[in-house]
């Protein structure tokens, strides 16, 4: 469940200010288109001011002329009735306006329309003012009487209403923005984890179908891509072993006969040596191309890292490595049973690779110490050395560069080689972190650091 | 220990690459392997290992007409040879890491010559060690035959640990054996806390193998690993 907030989030603020606007905005064109109205209904020819004004300028007798004339102009009608209903005098008026009155007769117009004419009244002493404007020019409202109790319910009537349509309004953009994110919630995802790579597969149904679709077909170019590219690793990788072995195979026999020359033997002993490094970098391309793109299986069983690190560290001492190169182990006897649950091969080969860095950068040679440690719970398997180790300022740039293969950025300088990208992999494959320490002529010391199997 | 009789085994070798072919034969015959022969395909290889009967065969994985493990299952029907296969690593890594197919070893291209000869010479003597039962020390003999040490005109008998111990550190010997292999020759799986026990064994034996057996010369300690076994051509 979502909380509550994301679904309202800052969107509504924006919304009620719409909202308000909006009402605003009415009220705008409201006095607008009807403030002419209004002002007219307030000149001379308003019939608050007529009546008033033809008040003035007549008496039971008769009305002036000159204001005669204006309700002329204004296509007015007048009357006076006397108090018995007779018609005393009158302007234009209509023909089939009647002349006498009767009581139920005034009582019928006084509120609104004299034979459909609009009519405005004054009551005077001596009788009655009538003011006939022309039929349609006033819309009169001739049956405006409320119940009291109405009335005095209007307030709080309007109030309910006003609190039932904010909540309306309030549900429906809820609701509405929920929907949204409930559809949205899976593509952001999807696109989130595409940005790291990974492929995805959407299935929704409805307005973002189309979307989903995309996405999915973009998460398939991606897989294709990455496929074929591992693939192509993988085949270079496999096609130039044979050659090589000739290369290492030839050169390491010429490096090795006795009846050749000194400076040929050191020559093969260089192709020889060069080969190695070829391999070595064969080798961790193909496996970091493989563990990037999720292609190589890693099997995971429980390993008891002390023997790991003593028959690698054995075989280690009994092939390849040179005397200037001396290799100890240090595993105190509470990690002596410590396991893991990892795949051998990948936390060997990390090893491998952290002891070729060491050897790699003191060519003078320099001692090695593998060490396990246990900690409440996490293990902590650390690679060092005494040698040259690294200054401030290239510790600096090993953390914050990214290596060539992650970068697009050319001119980034292309000697680092494969190694510890490799380790850093497989550290990751096992949920674990890696530490590098070092400081210049101190050595330099790699901590691979993995949570303990549960 | 005496390995000259491994010299005169019969080695197989199956690739499709003959400049390969060449150079592993050229490497083996150096070292002193008499008898190389040679084939290109699934179909040859069958057809070599039935009618010359070889006691090794060398299978690259990748072949013309099938692969390496379809080959080697062919010639299991009939011959329990040890095999080794060469690889280019990644391909089938897994099927080879737990050698499950019934392979002897496996070596990844590209290899070193030492590298190839080490594994070759490691099969042959696992596979055919009844062939040489005394192993040769510093200042005494190992009768494995009779599970006795001859020391100067003496015979001094060894016990049954002492004579598996001996016999994992002879195989290997020359190079380290770490304390988890003796421990789990000796006790099975998952040996915890046996080092002390391991100690003691080591010590009776070097009092029977050693001239100084607190300077000891042919079975060494290598500290924090195992033990090692120095031999005498």
């Amino acid at each position: 469940m979502k909380s509550f907030s994301r679904y309202i989030s800052k969107y509504f603020v924006s919304f009620s200010i719409l909202i308000i606007g909006l009402v605003f905005f009415n009220l705008l064109a409201f006095i607008w288109t009807f403030h002419l109205i209004v002002l007219n209904d307030y000149g001379s020819s308003s019939p608050q001011n007529m009546i008033a004004d033809v008040n003035a300028a007549s008496r039971s007798d008769g009305i002036s002329d000159e204001m005669a004339d204006k309700l002329r102009s204004c296509s007015i009608w007048a009357m006076f009735l006397d108090s018995t209903g007779r018609c005393l005098w009158s302007v234009e008026l209509p023909t089939d306006i009647p002349i006498d009155y009767s009581v139920q007769d005034v009582a019928a117009f006084t509120k609104g329309y004299l034979c459909d004419y609009p009519v405005f009244i004054r009551c005077r002493e001596d009788g009655l003012l009538v003011l006939g404007y022309p039929k349609g020019s006033y819309f009169k409202i001739t049956g405006n009487y409320y119940p009291m109790n109405t009335v005095k319910i209007i307030p709080i009537f309007s109030c309910a209403m006003l609190v039932i349509d904010l909540t309306a309004l309030f549900l429906a953009y809820y609701f509405s923005r929920k929907k949204i994110i409930c559809f949205t919630e899976p593509i952001i995802s999807a696109i989130a984890s595409l940005s790291e790579g990974k492929p995805v597969s959407l299935s929704i149904s409805g307005d973002l179908s189309e979307v989903a679709d995309s996405i999915n077909r973009a998460s398939r170019i991606l897989s294709r891509q990455n496929q074929a590219r591992a693939n192509w690793i993988s085949g270079v990788s496999h096609d130039i072993r044979t050659p090589l072995s000739m290369i290492m195979g030839y050169s390491g026999r010429i490096a090795g006969d006795t009846a050749a020359n000194d400076r040929i033997r050191t020559q093969a002993e260089t192709i020889k040596h060069q080969g190695m490094k070829i391999k070595d970098l064969v080798q961790d391309l193909n496996l970091v191309s493989q563990l990037e793109y999720d292609m190589q299986p890693v099997h995971k069983e429980p390993v008891r890292l002390s023997k790991l690190l003593r028959s690698y560290t054995a075989e280690l001492l009994s092939t390849e490595i040179s005397e200037n190169y001396p290799v100890e182990i240090h595993i105190p006897p509470s990690a002596e049973t410590v396991t893991l649950d990892c795949d051998a091969r990948l936390i060997s080969r990390a090893i491998g690779n952290l002891i070729q860095n060491s050897i790699r950068h003191n060519p003078e040679g320099c001692s090695i110490v593998l060490g396990l440690n246990c900690e409440a719970d996490t293990i902590c398997l650390s690679i060092s050395d005494n040698g040259v180790g690294m200054s401030a300022e290239k510790m600096k740039e090993l953390k914050e560069r990214p290596h060539y293969m992650e970068s697009t950025d050319d001119r980034l300088d292309l000697r680092h080689g494969l190694g510890l990208i490799l380790v850093r992999q497989i550290v990751d494959v096992h949920r674990g972190t890696m530490q590098i320490e070092s400081k210049e002529q101190k050595g330099y010391k790699v901590s691979l650091i993995f949570s303990k199997s549960k | 220990m005496d390995h000259s009789f491994l010299f005169t085994k019969k080695i197989l070798l199956v690739d499709d690459e003959p400049e390969l072919l060449e150079l592993v034969s050229v490497i083996l015959k150096e070292e002193g392997f008499e008898n190389i022969i040679t084939a290109s395909s699934v179909s040859e290889g069958i057809d070599a290992a039935k009618t010359e009967k070889p006691d090794l065969a060398v299978l690259d994985v990748m072949l013309p007409d099938g692969d390496g493990f379809f080959l080697m299952q062919q010639i299991r029907d009939f011959s329990d040879m040890p095999v080794i296969f060469l690889t280019a690593k990644d391909e089938a890594a897994d099927k080879l890491a737990g050698l499950g197919l019934g392979a002897d070893d496996y070596i990844a291209k590209p290899f070193l010559p030492e590298e190839l000869l080490l594994r070759v010479h490691a099969v042959l003597r696992r596979c055919y060690k009844t062939d040489a039962p005394v192993v040769k020390l510093a200042c005494c003999l190992i009768d494995f035959e009779r599970a006795e040490v001859n020391r100067g005109g003496e015979t001094i008998p060894l016990t049954a640990m002492e004579y598996t111990l001996l016999e994992t550190l002879a195989k290997s010997a020359g190079k380290i054996v770490t304390l988890d292999t003796l421990c789990e020759v000796l006790w099975g799986d998952n040996p915890f806390g046996y080092e002390n026990s391991l100690n003691a064994h080591i010590r009776r034996i070097r009092e029977k193998i050693e001239s100084d057996p607190s300077k000891p010369v042919s079975l060494v300690t290598i500290k924090g690993l195992g033990y090692k076994l120095n031999t005498r051509k």
